[in-house]
């Protein structure tokens, strides 16, 4: 594995990594190549890479030309680039024709956005994929678990969305750390006042606000969900029927992310009240930290509206 | 085939169209007539198909990226031997049909890419001509477009890569009717001409007579002998060709014949042969 740093870094690092040895890897960029921190694939293997231009839609469709004629393509822009200029084709030519094209969107969140406002913060992408049939979607929670999700992406049949950041992401998990094919990882098992789910790049937030509710005698679960709408929920029903009170935290809009998946789970299998953190409105720019923690993402705020809850 | 046999093709397979939408009871006869003999010339003369192996990896490619006119895409799959035994009744549009309203290529066997919304056919096309690159293949990729779906900027979103890749493996005809949804191109936005919209974007550019089968075959050729370029054949086209109360009559964009038009139809299209 090579060395990476943030989630773009991570996803260029597992293609360069993959392309060695699997002659149907390519890059398909809508001018997004330096965005993803891989210009050294387009360097290394000039054939295999696709420059459209500016132009998401002729991106995917490319990647869907590609994909019918056993390619095995990977596109990766910004991530609302992706999934609202591009949503038809995406949901059309990929979804519909289950073709085997990989996206990474990224700049997703507030976290992913930050300081470049509104127009390349997106916080819609789970919902809008989510609504596609055959997609599977991995939500990884920093650059290790983003190069593995990757990795599994290429040997994942059929569309895969990857949520990516642009390097604000804390490091959480050990780098080899699989990702989970079980769509969960208990990150704090303190007790079970509460479920805190959460994903993304959000986790190491989630996990500090457990610790400060510890110290305030309020014992929690952490759960990251890393896969969503996955195919195995086994494992996140099991986490849902552990306590009463659950908690979704994302950053994403409050509908048709996380919170929208817990709900749905818990409202078939095991009913509970379930109290959803997520954006209820447009972001702003700002640095990453500052700008989460105006949001309501700050440890803090995340503890103390559970704390709240719970009263 | 010779151009007695491949104009005879066309006309049954014009016959099956219309007799699919008549079946049916819903269609585009008009856009499906227009462009019969172009889709005769690819699929009884020019590709390189194995009915046998639709999945056969070094088959020419077919996108119909004005999927809309797919009765003449499904005629033509199944008088070239595609679906066994012969399919006689399509059940066009009807519910749990091989065929959908429009081309679904985990619907029907022989259908290479989904269609019908418009303006992703090129884009699509550029995709497949690429990983034939990359793989070290020499099979062609056609495509063909509506004159009205250039319209759609994705079209020239694939045009550009197509150009930029030097993509001499794809060829894409415009069927240049005239006519689109509710009214003529030249009313809707205006005269142009995309031969020369495809000459600026790059592309080796050809315009012909799209109901000459001799021309479309000599364009074709003409075509893959230009490296370095991708091709547009632009063919002037009649919508609804071959029936005459089609022809010329934009409300047969989307219509269905009624008992007596479609005996006349059968009729004018040679149907007693």
């Amino acid at each position: 594995m090579r060395n990476f740093k943030g989630t773009r870094e991570a996803f260029a690092a597992a293609v360069m990594d993959m392309a060695e040895n699997d002659a149907r890897v390519m890059v398909v960029s809508p001018d997004s190549l330096k965005a993803m921190r891989a210009t050294e694939f387009g360097e290394t293997y000039p054939d295999r890479y696709v420059e459209c231009g500016i132009a998401e839609q002729g991106a995917v469709d490319v990647a869907a030309g590609l994909a019918s004629c056993g390619m095995l393509p990977f596109v990766g822009t910004y991530c609302g680039f992706l999934t609202m200029r591009a949503c038809e084709q995406m949901r059309t030519f990929v979804g519909y024709t289950d073709q085997n094209v990989k996206f990474v969107g990224v700049n997703a969140g507030l976290l992913g956005g930050e300081r470049e406002g509104v127009t390349h913060q997106f916080y819609e992408d789970l919902a809008i994929v989510s609504a596609f049939p055959n997609f599977t979607i991995f939500t990884p929670a920093d650059p290790a678990q983003c190069y593995h999700a990757v990795r599994l992406a290429a040997e994942t049949q059929g569309p895969v969305y990857i949520r990516g950041g642009s390097g604000r992401e804390v490091d959480v998990y050990d780098k080899e750390a699989p990702f989970s094919p079980d769509g969960i990882t208990i990150w704090r098992d303190y007790g079970k006042d509460a479920v805190l789910f959460s994903n993304g790049y959000v986790l190491d937030r989630v996990i500090a606000a457990a610790d400060i509710l510890k110290d305030k005698g309020i014992n929690v679960t952490v759960a990251d969900i890393n896969i969503l709408y996955g195919k195995n929920d086994a494992k996140i029903v099991e986490a849902i029927r552990s306590a009463e009170q659950l908690f979704t935290i994302e950053d994403h809009n409050i509908n048709g992310g996380l919170g929208s998946y817990i709900s749905r789970l818990s409202t078939e299998h095991a009913p509970r009240k379930v109290k959803r953190i997520a954006l209820t409105t447009y972001g702003e720019s700002g640095p990453a930290k500052e700008l989460a923690d105006q949001y309501g993402y700050s440890p803090e705020a995340i503890a103390q509206t559970v704390a709240e809850t719970l009263k | 085939m010779d151009t007695v046999m491949l104009q005879k093709t066309a006309q049954t397979l014009r016959r099956e169209a219309v007799r699919m939408v008549y079946e049916g009871k819903d269609g585009h006869p008009g856009p499906a007539l227009s462009i019969a003999d172009i889709v005769t010339v690819l699929f009884f003369q020019e590709m390189r198909l194995d009915p046998a192996r639709p999945d056969w990896e070094d088959r020419d490619r077919f996108i119909i990226s004005k999927g809309h006119a797919c009765p003449i895409y499904y005629a033509a799959l199944n008088e070239r031997g595609y679906f066994q035994p012969k399919v006689e009744h399509f059940a066009l549009r009807q519910l749990g049909s091989t065929f959908q309203g429009h081309p679904s290529m985990h619907s029907t066997v022989g259908v290479d890419m989904t269609s019908g919304s418009l303006g992703n056919g090129i884009a699509i096309a550029s995709g497949m001509a690429l990983a034939g690159r990359a793989q070290g293949k020499d099979y062609y990729v056609y495509c063909i477009c509506g004159d009205g779906e250039l319209q759609e900027g994705v079209c020239w979103e694939g045009a550009n890569v197509a150009a930029g890749r030097q993509l001499d493996h794809l060829i894409t005809f415009v069927d240049r009717n005239g006519w689109q949804s509710y009214k003529s191109i030249d009313e809707t936005v205006g005269r142009n001409n995309p031969a020369d919209r495809f000459r600026a974007f790059g592309w080796d550019v050809y315009e012909i007579d799209g109901h000459d089968m001799e021309a479309i075959h000599a364009a074709v050729e003409a075509a893959k002998t230009v490296k370095g370029k991708p091709h547009c054949i632009v063919c002037d086209c009649v919508k609804g060709k071959g029936v005459s109360f089609m022809e010329g009559d934009n409300a047969w964009h989307k219509g269905v014949p009624t008992d007596e038009q479609y005996a006349t139809a059968m009729k004018e299209l040679g149907g007693d042969d």
